[in-house]
C-alpha cells in the first residue's frame, strides 16, 4: 500500500506539472499582454502620449519581455518554493491577497458539497438496495429521478425563497452582513457553516440523485454474490455483514468518480454563485481572464485543476484500499 | 449415534413474476452424527434450495410450507426447531457456521475477494469459538495446515485470487471447519475442480469428516462420487426425494426407475464420456411440474393412468430403505 501510494503520488506531481504548463500556455493565448492594458489604464486621460518604447519599458519592469519558457519556470518556481503566485496587476497587490479568501471559500463549498453528496447517497443507496422493490425503494428511486430532472439554479431559487420565508434567514452569500469583513474567528467559521449548507445542498442535489442510483445498482449486484451468502452462512450478523462485504465493493464506482464530481461542482458553481450571491473563484477567473490579468487567472486555474488532480489521487488511494486487487494487479 | 438433523415434509415455494413455483415438495431426510448423507440429483432438482432452507438462507421471495419440520440437535444436546426461527435471529446465527458449516461449488466466488483468507477465517472463529484474536489466528493456521496447505502461516495472509483453484477449495473447507461445526453441508464442492484435484479434495473431506466425527450432507449430481463418500444416499428428482437408504444397498439394488437410470449411466473405464444424460428425456422445468409422479414423463415402467395422475407416497420396501414409486406400492395401487 505504501509503495502504491508513493507511485501514485509521483504520478500526481507529474500530472500537476504538465497541467501547470498547460495553464501557462492558456494564459499566454489571448492577443496582447498586460503591458498594453497597464499603459492604457495608467496614462489614459492624462494627456501623455504613450510610445511603443514606454510600453516596452513597462514590459521589462513587469518581466513580460523574457522568453515564455523562462517566465514559466519563474512562475512555477515561485509558486512551489515561496507560495508566491505573482502580481495581480489590476489590483496592484499580490495574487495571494486577491484570491486567498475566495479560494478558501470555494474549497469550503467543494468539501461541503462532497460530504453531503456521499453522506446522503451512499447510505440511502445501500438502504434502497437492501429493501429492494419495497415502498421505500420505489419512493427513493422516484425522488432521485426528480433530483436529476430539476436544474440546480432553480433549486437554489426555491431554497432561497423558503429559507427566507420559514427561517427568516438571510441566507444569500456565505456570511451574514456583520461577519462579512470581520477577521477570521470561531464565530465567523460558525457563520460560514450556517450559510454553507444552502449552496452545498444545491450543488450536491443532482450528484446525490445520480450516485444514489449507482450505489443502489452496484449494491443490488453485490448482495446477490455467493460470497455474501457464504458470509451469512458463517453467522456474520446482518448489519456488519452488509457493511463489510457488499457495501465495501458497492461504493467503488462512487469513489472512482470523485474526480468527476469535483469537476462538475466547479463547473456548476458559477451559476449557483450568481443566484446565491456568493463570491467564489469562478467569477473572478472570468473577470481576470478578460482583463488579461494573467497571474490571477493562472493561479485560479491552477488551484482548480490541482484540486481535481489531488482528488483523483485521493480517489485512487481509496479505491486501492477498498479493493486490494487493484494494487496487486499492478 | 442419533439424528443430528431431521427434515420432514420440507416444501419450498418461490413468489416469482410468473406466479408461485414450488421447486421442492414434501422432502424428508435425516443425517446421523458422524455419517455422510449424499444428496444426488440432476441440476435444478432442488438440492441447493433444500439445504439452504435448513440454514434459513433462502431469499425473501421463498415460502417454507407450514407443515415443514426441520429439527437439529445442537452440540450441547439442545433440540432446535429450525423452521420456527426468525432468519434474522441470534439463534439462527449461532447455528450458521458454528453448528452447521457450508461449502459451495465455486471456491473463488465464496470468498470475498477484498479480504485475506485469514481475515474471513478469524472472523468466523471469533464469532463461534474463540474471541481472542491471536488465538483465533492460531486456530486458523492450524486448520489451514490440517487441510493440506503448505506454509499456512504465509497462506493465511493471502487473498483468494493468489491461490489456485484446488488450494482455494481447501481453504474454503478450512474456513467452514474452523468455526467447529457438527454438521457440514458441502454443495457440489468438487464439481468446479478438475479430475485429479477432485479426487484429492474428496479424500480430504472423507478423512476430515471421519476424524472430526462430523455429520455431513454431500451434494452432487454424480452417483459415482456418492459411492466414494456417503454412507447414506437420497436421490432427488424435480424437488422430491424418490429414493433413500444406505448407499451400498441402494447401489446394489436400486428400487426407483430413476435411480436405476442414474446407475446405468455412471461412466465405466471403457466409456469415458462423463456427464451424459442419465435417463432419456429432459428434466421438466419446475414451472411445468408433471402431475402425479414427477418422473412419469421419462419413466419406462410408468403405469398408464396411475403414475401421471396420482403422487406416490413414500414407502419402505425393506427396513431402512424408502422409495416413492407406484411399482413398489402394491397396497396403494390396489386401493387406488
Ligand atoms: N430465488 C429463486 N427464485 C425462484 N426460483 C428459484 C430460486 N432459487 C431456486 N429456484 C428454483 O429452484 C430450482 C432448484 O434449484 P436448486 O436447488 O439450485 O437446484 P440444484 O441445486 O439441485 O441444481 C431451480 O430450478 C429454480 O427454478
Ligand atoms: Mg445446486
Amino acid at each position: 500500500m505504501l509503495r502504491f501510494t508513493a507511485e501514485r503520488f509521483v504520478g500526481m506531481i507529474v500530472t500537476m506539472l504538465l497541467v501547470s504548463l498547460m495553464v501557462f500556455i492558456i494564459m499566454e493565448l489571448p492577443p496582447g499582454d498586460y503591458a498594453d492594458r497597464y499603459a492604457f489604464r495608467k496614462y489614459s486621460g492624462t494627456g501623455v502620449s504613450v510610445t511603443e518604447a514606454d510600453i516596452q519599458a513597462i514590459r521589462v519592469e513587469l518581466g513580460l519581455d523574457k522568453p515564455m519558457l523562462l517566465r514559466y519556470f519563474d512562475w512555477i518556481g515561485n509558486i512551489v518554493l515561496h507560495g508566491d503566485f505573482g502580481q495581480a496587476f489590476a489590483f496592484e497587490t499580490s495574487v495571494t491577497k486577491v484570491i486567498g479568501d475566495k479560494a478558501l471559500l470555494t474549497t469550503a463549498i467543494l468539501f461541503g458539497t462532497l460530504i453531503i453528496t456521499y453522506l446522503v447517497s451512499i447510505p440511502i443507496g445501500i438502504y434502497a438496495a437492501v429493501k429492494r422493490a419495497s415502498f421505500a425503494d420505489y419512493g427513493l428511486t422516484t425522488f432521485s429521478y426528480l433530483g436529476l430532472a430539476l436544474p440546480n439554479f432553480l433549486l437554489a431559487l426555491i431554497l432561497l425563497y423558503f429559507a427566507n420565508r420559514w427561517f427568516n434567514a438571510d441566507i444569500g452569500g456565505l456570511f451574514s452582513a456583520e461577519m462579512k469583513d470581520a477577521p477570521w474567528s470561531l464565530a465567523k467559521a460558525g457563520d460560514l457553516i450556517a450559510h454553507l449548507w444552502l449552496p452545498a445542498i444545491v450543488l450536491a442535489w443532482s450528484a446525490v440523485a445520480y450516485q444514489l442510483q449507482t450505489v443502489r445498482a452496484t449494491m443490488s449486484d453485490e448482495l446477490n454474490k455467493l460470497s455474501v451468502t457464504a458470509a451469512r452462512a458463517r453467522g456474520v450478523p446482518e448489519t456488519k455483514l452488509l457493511i463489510k462485504y457488499p457495501a465495501r465493493l458497492a461504493i467503488n464506482p462512487v469513489v472512482s468518480t470523485i474526480g468527476f464530481d469535483v469537476n462538475r461542482i466547479f463547473s456548476e458553481l458559477p451559476i449557483v454563485a450568481v443566484v446565491l450571491g456568493l463570491t467564489e473563484l469562478g467569477e473572478l477567473l472570468l473577470r481576470a481572464y478578460l482583463d488579461l490579468d494573467m497571474y490571477v487567472a493562472g493561479a485560479i486555474l491552477l488551484l482548480l485543476t490541482f484540486m481535481i488532480v489531488f482528488m483523483n489521487f485521493i480517489s485512487d488511494i481509496l479505491l486501492a484500499w477498498l479493493d486490494p486487487r487493484i494494487k496487486l494487479g499492478g | 449415534m442419533g439424528d443430528l438433523l431431521t427434515v420432514e415434509n420440507l416444501t419450498i415455494s418461490f413468489r416469482t413474476d410468473e406466479g408461485l413455483i414450488t421447486p421442492v415438495q414434501d422432502v424428508s431426510f435425516s443425517v446421523q452424527k458422524g455419517r455422510t448423507l449424499g444428496l444426488v440429483g440432476e441440476s435444478g432438482s432442488g438440492k441447493s434450495v433444500s439445504t439452504k432452507a435448513v440454514m434459513r438462507l433462502l431469499p425473501g421471495s421463498a415460502v417454507i410450507a407450514p407443515d415443514t419440520r426441520m429439527h437439529y440437535t445442537a452440540k450441547d444436546g439442545q433440540r432446535v426447531e429450525v423452521e420456527k426461527l426468525d432468519p434474522r435471529s441470534r439463534a439462527i446465527r449461532r447455528l450458521r457456521g458454528g453448528e452447521i458449516g457450508m461449502i459451495f461449488q465455486e471456491p473463488m466466488a465464496s470468498f470475498s475477494p477484498v479480504y485475506t483468507i485469514g481475515n474471513q477465517m478469524i472472523e468466523a472463529i471469533r464469532l463461534h469459538r474463540e474471541p481472542n484474536k491471536r488465538q483465533a489466528r492460531e486456530i486458523a493456521i492450524a486448520m489451514l495446515e490440517r487441510v493440506g496447505l503448505s506454509d499456512p502461516a504465509t497462506r493465511i495472509d493471502q487473498y483468494p485470487h493468489e491461490m489456485s483453484g484446488g488450494m482455494r477449495q481447501r481453504a474454503m473447507i478450512a474456513l467452514a471447519l474452523s468455526a467447529g461445526p457438527a454438521l457440514l453441508i458441502a454443495d457440489e464442492p468438487t464439481t468446479a475442480l478438475d479430475v485429479t484435484i477432485q479426487a484429492q479434495v474428496l479424500d480430504l473431506m472423507r478423512e476430515l469428516q471421519r476424524d472430526l466425527g462430523m455429520g455431513m450432507i454431500f451434494i452432487t449430481h454424480d452417483l459415482g462420487v456418492i459411492a466414494q463418500i456417503a454412507q447414506d444416499v437420497a436421490v432427488m428428482y424435480l424437488g422430491t426425494i424418490v429414493e433413500r437408504g444406505p448407499t451400498a444397498e441402494v447401489i446394489r439394488d436400486p428400487k426407483h426407475p430413476y435411480t436405476q437410470g442414474l446407475l446405468a449411466a455412471i461412466p465405466s473405464l471403457d466409456r469415458l464420456n462423463a456427464r451424459m444424460t442419465p435417463v432419456p428425456g429432459d428434466i421438466p422445468s419446475p414451472t411445468e411440474r408433471p402431475t402425479g409422479c414427477p418422473f412419469h414423463t421419462r419413466c419406462v415402467h410408468a403405469i398408464a393412468g396411475l403414475c401421471s395422475a396420482r403422487t406416490p407416497r413414500e414407502i419402505a420396501p425393506e427396513p431402512g430403505r424408502a422409495v416413492r414409486c407406484w411399482l413398489h406400492d402394491e397396497a396403494g395401487r390396489s386401493a387406488a
